[in-house]
């Protein structure tokens, strides 16, 4: 049993975090970062990208938090500006991370990012794929809603029972109101 | 649309304001007094019932035992209850060099020179059997612990077991000893060049052990944001325990310090 790090604060992420996962590297932990480093700084840039579940749910992480410190501290904070140095590859990048994304998501009360999984390609990936977005962004919904909604037959039920019991209840109304 | 966003942010303002007055009231102090009042962050031995009760019974050992605010690099005194010892108490004074273990397992190390060999008490903080807990020098070191002491001279360790206790000033921050260990020449219990410790004096290494120090440095490791995250509990969860156990806390903490301040009845002992 371990005793928790009190010396830094950090904010707690909008998601189910998964235990860490392990990447076949072969330059370690540091090759690790690395991936992560190449998939946020792409994050930042397109603001929605499609790739495997397991390496999009572990940047997740990595991303919520930069926008995390980047809130907290500022562009002003010394030790903020080296993680971001660290992580953003395209320098031009880091003016979007302070200029941008801190005013758009200082309010949220929700993830920055969302993960949508995503089908594999039959028969060439057998990988599980996920789409990882920045929330707010300009692109159209990813989500499919079906527009035939109303036409399915419980749907038509319901409504049909609500209605019935609507003109009941205004029924009864203007009986009270005649008496 | 407009009146709809302007009320969320309003909402949101609201929040912002109690998240400010529940930090105001939850001193930013507390997580470094309580360590032990923080569960273990992985999520492996999480168990949010298990650490509610241990919560509780922590509060109820310190209603009886007080268990004084320290850090590593205090000087400590330990009463304890010992069915070997002439009268059954004993008593230990000496420096603590680490603290591990979250909830009811909490411990502390105490180290000290007796008959001019270093002898080490793990203390369980919550153990039944402690009578007494008092902190004769409050104060910080440099590092997270000071296990290099058992590398280091018998002078930087070594605290006479009649020592009196040393007071604050009232509301004084805790001081930090800057002070530099100079370790005794190799063989080492530990790598202690690898761990970039800033409380001891530059080590004299051969060329060969520096080389192997470089090649096993980790300097992307300030870096892993995840990996800090999962070796701690979030800011939220903080707030949320040290909110639950504050009024109680807090109580303790007055009538302690009542009990401080008031003079203690020493029996006057018949002499001749």
């Amino acid at each position: 049993m371990n005793q928790a790090n009190v010396e830094n604060l950090v904010n707690k992420l909008r998601y189910n975090v998964k235990p860490r996962r392990k990447f076949g590297n072969s330059d370690g932990p540091e090759g690790r970062l690395r991936k992560f480093q190449k998939t946020l700084t792409a994050l930042i840039k397109y603001e929605r990208l499609e790739l495997n579940y397991r390496r999009a749910d572990e940047t997740r992480g990595y991303v919520d938090q930069l926008i995390f410190e980047a809130i907290r501290h500022g562009p002003e904070h010394k030790e903020t500006m080296d993680l971001a140095n660290f992580w953003i590859l395209e320098k031009q990048l880091m003016h979007k991370l302070f200029k941008v994304l801190v005013p758009r998501y200082q309010n949220y009360t929700t993830s920055f990012t969302k993960l949508h999984k995503a089908p594999n390609i039959y028969p060439t990936i057998h990988y599980d794929r996920a789409i990882l977005e920045l929330r707010g962004n300009i692109y159209p919904s990813v989500e499919q809603y079906n527009q035939y909604e109303q036409n399915l037959l419980h749907n038509l039920l319901l409504n049909a029972a609500k209605k019935e019991f609507r003109m009941e209840k205004y029924k009864e109304i203007a009986d009270n109101i005649k008496q | 649309m407009i009146t709809q966003d302007s009320v969320q942010e309003s909402q949101n303002n609201k929040k912002a304001k109690q998240n400010i007055e529940q930090r105001k009231a939850i001193p930013n102090r507390y997580r470094f007094i309580y360590p032990e009042f923080l569960p273990d962050p992985d999520p492996k031995y999480r168990n949010l019932l298990r650490e509610k009760l241990e919560r509780m019974d922590m509060l109820a050992r310190r209603t009886h035992v007080a268990i004084p605010e320290f850090y590593v690099g205090s000087v400590l005194a330990v009463t304890y209850s010992e069915p070997h010892a002439p009268g059954k108490v004993n008593k230990f004074v000496g420096i603590c060099i680490e603290r591990k273990g979250s909830g009811l397992r909490a411990t502390c190390v105490l180290r000290n020179m007796v008959n001019n060999q270093g002898i080490e008490v793990i203390y369980e903080l919550y153990d039944p059997a402690i009578q007494k807990i008092e902190c004769l020098r409050l104060e910080r070191r440099l590092d997270s612990h000071l296990r290099y002491l058992r590398d280091a001279p018998a002078e930087y360790s070594t605290f006479p077991f009649d020592m009196e206790p040393e007071y604050l000033l009232e509301g004084a921050s805790v001081p930090v000893n800057e002070i530099k260990v100079q370790l005794n020449p190799r063989p080492w219990l530990e790598k202690w060049e690898r761990q970039e410790l800033k409380g001891i004096t530059e080590l004299q290494l051969p060329e060969r052990r520096i080389r192997k120090a470089k090649a096993a440095a980790t300097p992307w490791e300030k870096y892993d944001l995840m990996k800090k995250y999962r070796e701690t509990i979030p800011e939220e969860d903080q707030n949320e325990i040290f909110n639950e156990v504050h009024t109680k806390l807090h109580e303790v903490e007055i009538t302690r310090h009542r009990q401080k301040h008031k003079r203690a009845f020493v029996r006057p002992q018949k002499t001749g």
